[in-house]
C-alpha cells in the first residue's frame, strides 16, 4: 500500500515538473485530447517534435481527475435513497463526492445492451466523445465489438487498488477481458429457471420440463431470446467457450423441438417480468435478482427461481471507460470505489445481483446486526435474507457449474450464429 | 378586369405577381430544405447503406454495388412480408369499418359536440404509444382484467386467451392506428354538403341509396388518405408484436430491428427497409388507381 502510494506521489510531482515547461502549443495541443490528453505521449511529441505514440493507460489515467463524472447504468441497479427535501440521491456515490469532491452524474438510461451500442456507436466510429464516462455493458456480442475496434480506454492496473485486492474470482480475468484489459464488473447474475408454483403441474427444474405441456401447460413458457442459445447449450452438457457450430445447431433443435411441443408464448427481449406478474406465464428464463426481488419483498411467494441443476448461465455487466471520455482518471477512481466491501454491501443490499466485490456477505450481515440494535427489525430480516439468497451469494458448486455464453468474435460466426438460432423466433 | 386600364394596370399587378411568386418561393423554402436535409439525405445514405458489403467485427462496411443484399432479404423474410401486409389489410379494413361510421354520425349529426368528441379521440395521443400498448397486457391478460371474471364464471374456458396470438398483433394495431384513420375520414365527410344528400332524397333515393351514390363517391379522398396514413406505418410497425405477439407474429419491422440492433447487419436491414418503402409506393399507387386518379385523389386528400 504504501510503496504505492509513494509511486504514485512521484508520478505526480514528475508530471507538474513537466507540465510548468510545457509550451503553449502543446497545452493546446493536450487540451484537444481532453483532460488526459495532457499525457506523456503529448508531452514527447510537443517537445521532441516527433509523431505522437499512441496512448498507453498509464498515459491515459495520468494525472489530476476531472470535476465531474457521467455514469450511465441501467434502471434500479444502485441504492437510492430520498433526502429530506424528497431528492432521490445515492448513499453510495454520495459517499464518493464527499470524499474526493467529485460529482458524479449517474442516469439510469440504459435499457438494454443493443438499444444503447446503437445510439452510441456513430460517435465512438467517427472518434467523437460519447458524453459518457462510464458505460455499463453486459459481457456479449456488444461488449466484444467495443473491446475490438478500440472503442473503450485499456485501463492501467496501478490505479485500482482496491479491485486488484478485493475482486471475486469470477470477476477478475473473465474470458471475455483476459486480466480486466478494459473492464470491471457492476454486478453480474444468473439465468436460470422460474416457474409459478400455481400453475405448474410441480417444481419445474430441468430443461425439458419447458417443452413438456403436461408440466407447463401450452402457450406459456417465456424464453430469452438473447441468452436462450447458450442456456440450453449449458443444459444439454455443453459449455458456450468451447462450442462451435456443431453444438450451436443441437441446442437449436432443442429449441426448435420446444417450439414445435407448442409450450412457448412468446421470446423475449425484455419485459418478461410484465408477464411474470399478471400470471400470463407459468414457467421459462429468467434473470436471478428479477424473479427473487418480486418473490420476496413485492407479494409474490408464488414465484419460484432455480438454478438447474446443469448449470446456469453466468453474465457480468461491465463498467467501460469509451474513448473519448473527458474523466477517465475520476471514471476510474469511481470503478474501484465499488470494490470495497462497505460500499459494494450498500449496491448489494437494494438490487440482489451478484456482487462482483469479496467480503459482501460479512459487510450486510454486520449492517443486518446493526440494524437489530437500533431498532429496525424489518429492515434487519430483508438484510438477513439477502444474505442467505443463493442467488447473491451461490455456494462453491453452484460458481463452478455456472458458465459464460458464447464470445462471438468474428463476422462468420456472428453470422453463423444468427443463421442458426434466430429463425426460431423471427419463423 | 376594365379593359380600358389595361395598359395602366399591367405594370404594377404582374410586377405584384412576380414579387408574389417569389414570395411563394421563399415560404417553401424552410419546409424545403428541412425535407432535403432530414428525408432526402438519409434516404440517399439508406439506399447507400443497402449496397454495401462487410461486417461489424472486421470493423468496416465498404460500398461495392451490394445488390445481392436484396435478393438475400427477400428470399429469407417473404414470409414475414407477407405477414405484415396481410396484418396491415386486415389492420386497415378494420380501422375503415370502426372510423367510417363514427364520423359519418360526428360529421351528420355531431353538431355542437362534434370538436369534443374529435378531442376524445385524440385523447389516447397523449399517452405514450409503447404505454398504451404495454396497458393491452394487463387488461387482456388470460387472468386480467376482463378474462378473469369471464372464466371465474365459467363464460369461456380455462385456456382461452388473446395475447400472444395474431388476433392480439392486429387488434393493437388497429387500436393504436384508428385515429389516423378517423381524421382524414372526418375532414372528408364534414366537406360534404349536406344538402346534397337532402336533394337525393328530393329525388326519391332511399337512405341507402343517398350514401351510396352522393356521400361514399364524395368521401373517397377520405378513405384514400385513412387507407395511406394507416396501412403504410401499419405494415412497418414492431412494437405491437413485440407486445402483444407470440411464437408465429413476427413482422418486418421485428426482423428490421433486429438487424440492426443485433445483428449489426446494417446493409440487411437497410436493404429490408428500402424494399419495404418501394413495396408501400407500389401497393398505394395501385390503390390509388382503383380509386380514381391518382393526381385528383392525392390533392383532394390534401
Amino acid at each position: 500500500m504504501n510503496e504505492r502510494e509513494e509511486r504514485a506521489r512521484t508520478d505526480r510531482l514528475l508530471q507538474e515538473a513537466m507540465r510548468a515547461r510545457l509550451s503553449r502549443r502543446a497545452v493546446l495541443r493536450g487540451a484537444g485530447m481532453g483532460v488526459a490528453g495532457v499525457s506523456l505521449a503529448s508531452l514527447l511529441a510537443a517537445c521532441g517534435g516527433g509523431e505522437p505514440e499512441p496512448e498507453t493507460p498509464a498515459d491515459i489515467f495520468a494525472g489530476e481527475p476531472g470535476p465531474t463524472v457521467n455514469f450511465a447504468n441501467w434502471p434500479l441497479y444502485i441504492d437510492q435513497t430520498k433526502d429530506k427535501d424528497g431528492n432521490v440521491y445515492h448513499p453510495s456515490l454520495r459517499l464518493f463526492e464527499k470524499k474526493y469532491g467529485i460529482t458524479v452524474n449517474y442516469e439510469a438510461i440504459i435499457q438494454s445492451n443493443e438499444e444503447f451500442f446503437a445510439k452510441i456507436r456513430p460517435q465512438l466510429q467517427a472518434g467523437d466523445p460519447t458524453g459518457w464516462d462510464i458505460i455499463v455493458i453486459t459481457n456479449g456480442r456488444q461488449f466484444n465489438l467495443l473491446k475490438q475496434n478500440g472503442w473503450v480506454y485499456k485501463l492501467d492496473p496501478t490505479k485500482r487498488p482496491n479491485f486488484e485486492e478485493n475482486a471475486t474470482p469470477f470477476a477478475r480475468d473473465p474470458d471475455y477481458d483476459p486480466g480486466n484489459e478494459v473492464s470491471m464488473p457492476w454486478q453480474g447474475g444468473f439465468t436460470g429457471l422460474w416457474y409459478n408454483s400455481e400453475k405448474t403441474n410441480g417444481p419445474v427444474t430441468k430443461l425439458d420440463d419447458l417443452a413438456n405441456p403436461d408440466k407447463v401447460g401450452k402457450n406459456s413458457v417465456g424464453m430469452l431470446k438473447s441468452d436462450m442459445p447458450d442456456f440450453v447449450m449449458i443444459q444439454l452438457g455443453i459449455d458456450p467457450a468451447t462450442s462451435g457450430p456443431e453444438e450451436w445447431k443441437e441446442a437449436a433443435k432443442w429449441l426448435m423441438m420446444q417450439r414445435e411441443s407448442g409450450t412457448v408464448r412468446q421470446y423475449y427481449d425484455q419485459g418478461y417480468i410484465d408477464d411474470v406478474t399478471a400470471g400470463n406465464l407459468s414457467a421459462g428464463m429468467a434473470w436471478s435478482g428479477d424473479i427473487v426481488y418480486y418473490k420476496l419483498w413485492a407479494g409474490y411467494p408464488q414465484l419460484e427461481f432455480v438454478l438447474p441443476e446443469a448449470g446456469s448461465l453466468l453474465w457480468q455487466d461491465n463498467m467501460m471507460i469509451p474513448v473519448g471520455a473527458e474523466n477517465p482518471v475520476g471514471a476510474l477512481m469511481v470503478m474501484d470505489w465499488y470494490y470495497q466491501p462497505k460500499i459494494a454491501a450498500m449496491v448489494t443490499e437494494w438490487v440482489l445481483y451478484l456482487s462482483p466485490c469479496k467480503g459482501v456477505r460479512e459487510q450486510i450481515l454486520k449492517d443486518a446486526e446493526q440494524a437489530l440494535e437500533d431498532g429496525y427489525k424489518g429492515y434487519a430480516n430483508k438484510l438477513y435474507q439477502t444474505a442467505e439468497a443463493e442467488i447473491a451469494f451461490p455456494s462453491d458448486e453452484t460458481l463452478a457449474k455456472a458458465k459464460f455464453g458464447t464470445n462471438i468474435m468474428t463476422d462468420e460466426q456472428a453470422e453463423e450464429w444468427d443463421a442458426i438460432f434466430l429463425p426460431i423466433s423471427q419463423q | 378586369m376594365a379593359v380600358g386600364g389595361a395598359a395602366e394596370t399591367r405594370g404594377p399587378r404582374s410586377r405584384y405577381g412576380r414579387r408574389k411568386q417569389r414570395a411563394g418561393v421563399w415560404l417553401m423554402a424552410p419546409a424545403g430544405v428541412y425535407l432535403a436535409a432530414f428525408l432526402l439525405v438519409p434516404m440517399g445514405m439508406l439506399v447507400y447503406t443497402s449496397l454495401q458489403s462487410g461486417g461489424a467485427f472486421s470493423g468496416r462496411f465498404y460500398f461495392d454495388w451490394n445488390f445481392a443484399n436484396y435478393a438475400d432479404v427477400i428470399v429469407q423474410y417473404k414470409t414475414q412480408f407477407a405477414r405484415s401486409v396481410a396484418y396491415s389489410i386486415a389492420v386497415t379494413l378494420a380501422c375503415l369499418l370502426l372510423a367510417y361510421p363514427m364520423m359519418y354520425w360526428i360529421a351528420f349529426y355531431g353538431q355542437r359536440w362534434k370538436s369534443s368528441i374529435l378531442m376524445l379521440i385524440l385523447v389516447p395521443f397523449f399517452v405514450s404509444y409503447v404505454i398504451r400498448t404495454v396497458q393491452w397486457k394487463f387488461i387482456l391478460g388470460d387472468d386480467g382484467l376482463i378474462f378473469g371474471p369471464l372464466k371465474h364464471w365459467g363464460l369461456l374456458p380455462e385456456g382461452f386467451r388473446v395475447l400472444a396470438t395474431p388476433f392480439a398483433v392486429i387488434a393493437g394495431i388497429t387500436y393504436n392506428y384508428l385515429p389516423f384513420t378517423a381524421l382524414p375520414l372526418y375532414v372528408a365527410l364534414e366537406r360534404i354538403d349536406k344538402s346534397l344528400v337532402e336533394a337525393a332524397k328530393d329525388l326519391y333515393s332511399s337512405k341507402w341509396q343517398a350514401f351510396r351514390r352522393v356521400v361514399w363517391p364524395l368521401s373517397i379522398p377520405g378513405v384514400f388518405a385513412a387507407f395511406l396514413l394507416t396501412f403504410v406505418p401499419a405494415t412497418g410497425d414492431y412494437v405491437n408484436a413485440t407486445v402483444l405477439g407470440g411464437p408465429g407474429t413476427t413482422m418486418i419491422g421485428n426482423i428490421i430491428q433486429e438487424k440492426f440492433l443485433f445483428e449489426f447487419d446494417y446493409p440487411g436491414a437497410a436493404a429490408l427497409s428500402v424494399v419495404l418503402m418501394v413495396a408501400m409506393l407500389i401497393l398505394a399507387s395501385i390503390y390509388a388507381r382503383v380509386l380514381g386518379t391518382e393526381d385528383e385523389t392525392l390533392t383532394a386528400a390534401i
